[in-house]
């Protein structure tokens, strides 16, 4: 061993530099060669492993003993002095509540905190532990309609299951909605989606004569009433865009690792690896992000104009 | 929708796994941390206001001991001033003393020559009546008897000037 290490000492920056590329381009050659993946077979939807129980289900709750497990550790003895494990732990979440306190501040900010918190380190521990090898490669073999054999795989990021993102989508959804009615009131929230004050105040003039004031407040009342329908609309449509975004781009990034792994079966994947592991902080960033934002929207009260 | 996967089941799954951990980080992680990071700031500002507490009364000490040596000084200056007071006046005292006593020893001491002196020319003049007795004997033999001479010789003495015996 410490011969390997003088030699390898020994050699000059470029050649050591060339021994390492020759070596890797040796890897993709024996990996393209000797050890071809499948074709993967795309299936959008998770595949059923017992009865109803999917593949995506087990990995989210393969996620759900992993991060409790660390919590556990973590938080079993906690110290006043921060050591080993506990300080990185407490480091990101301080990291997280800063995030949250300075998005909706302090006081809206603690009480934000547990389901962004939650959606966050949901969406990161899916997105990071589905690459761990095993994942999408070990599982039943399975006959298609058409004949061909595919993997159903026992573990697939939960997060590649559309069920998961509309399931966060929802709790966002929800828990945005129901900050909206607490911190402002039912009436006043509601009036953002449905405001008929306008339209009621324009007939009333017209009825008592005053046609051309009245037509006036009727078509700004009417345009009111326009934009609290697309107001509603938006509303409603975060659910689908928050869905889809993040099943969008796991599902795609899982996709083009299994098709890396077809093509290039060694080395070449190891990048995009990476690269999924930033797309995967990236998309649970945004998700929580926007969901914390949505919130801020809401309980901020809008200014009336009359 | 039975191509991408959306289904009820599914759906209710998920929710029930993000609540499931919702509760655990809420249980494991939120409250602990946040109880440890209050805690924390708690403790670093109880140990700041102390630390300030601290040097107040070191502030206030420090004024205090100064307080103190500059007394002690004060002191200690006016002791000494008192010192050299005393010295002086005992010095004074000795003097004077001194020259009481040399004065009283002048005077003993004249008073005694005086007297000497005066023993001394009583002396002579006894001694020198003695030796104009014997010369006169020598010279008239006999013809007065002793005792009258020495009266007649008393006599002469007597009325010479006292001052030039």
């Amino acid at each position: 061993m410490a011969r390997i290490r003088s030699w390898w000492g020994g050699l000059g920056r470029r050649r050591r530099v060339g021994i390492i590329a020759l070596a890797l381009v040796v890897l993709i050659i024996v990996g393209s060669v000797l050890l071809r993946a499948p074709l993967p077979h795309v299936e959008l939807a998770a595949e059923p492993l017992f009865g109803p129980i999917t593949n995506t289900m087990l990995a989210a709750l393969f996620t759900i003993i992993v991060v409790g497990a660390v919590c556990f550790a973590v938080t079993r003895k906690m110290r006043i002095v921060p050591r080993g494990l506990q300080n990185i732990v407490e480091a990101l979440l301080e990291m997280l509540i800063n995030f949250v306190d300075d998005t909706a501040g302090k006081e809206y900010g603690r009480k934000f905190f547990p389901v962004i918190a939650t959606i966050f380190v949901f969406v990161i521990a899916n997105a990071w532990l589905a690459l761990i090898p095993g994942f999408m490669t070990i599982g039943f073999w399975h006959e298609t309609e058409e004949g061909a054999r595919t993997i159903w795989p026992f573990l697939r990021g939960a997060n590649t299951d559309i069920n998961f993102p509309l399931a966060l989508a929802l709790v966002s959804f929800i828990f945005v909605e129901y900050w909206g009615l607490r911190s402002q009131g039912f009436s006043r929230y509601i009036r953002k989606f449905f405001s008929v004050g306008g339209l009621f105040r324009g007939i009333g003039q017209i009825f008592r004569g005053k046609i051309r004031s009245g037509l006036g407040t009727l078509f700004s009342g009417f345009v009111d009433f326009f934009a609290g329908f697309i107001e509603a609309i938006s509303e409603l449509v975060r659910i689908l865009s928050l869905t889809v975004r993040l099943f969008g781009n796991m599902t795609a990034g899982e996709i083009l690792l299994l098709m890396m792994i077809f093509l290039i079966p060694w080395v070449v994947p190891s990048v995009f690896y990476g690269l999924e592991l930033f797309l995967g902080f990236v998309q649970a960033l945004i998700f929580a992000g926007l969901t914390l934002v949505f919130l801020v929207i809401a309980v901020t009260p809008r200014e009336e104009h009359e | 929708m039975g191509d991408i996967g959306i289904n009820v089941p599914g759906l209710v799954a998920q929710l029930v796994c993000f609540f499931i951990l919702f509760g655990l980080l809420t249980f494991l992680l939120y409250k602990p941390v946040r109880r440890i990071l209050d805690e924390r700031s708690e403790r670093i500002r109880v140990s700041m206001e102390q630390a300030e507490q601290i040097k107040e009364t070191m502030a206030k000490t420090e004024e205090q001991v100064k307080e103190q040596l500059d007394a002690a000084r004060r002191e200690g200056q006016n002791i000494l001033a008192q010192a050299g007071q005393m010295g002086e006046r005992l010095r004074e005292e000795a003097r004077e003393e001194a020259k009481q006593d040399a004065e009283t020893i002048i005077t003993r001491a004249r008073t005694e020559i005086q007297r000497e002196r005066d023993d001394a020319i009583q002396e002579l003049r006894r001694q020198f009546a003695d030796l104009a007795i014997t010369a006169a004997e020598k010279v008239i033999s006999e013809t007065l008897d002793r005792e009258k001479h020495r009266r007649l010789i008393e006599e002469v003495l007597e009325q010479a000037p006292k001052g030039q015996g």
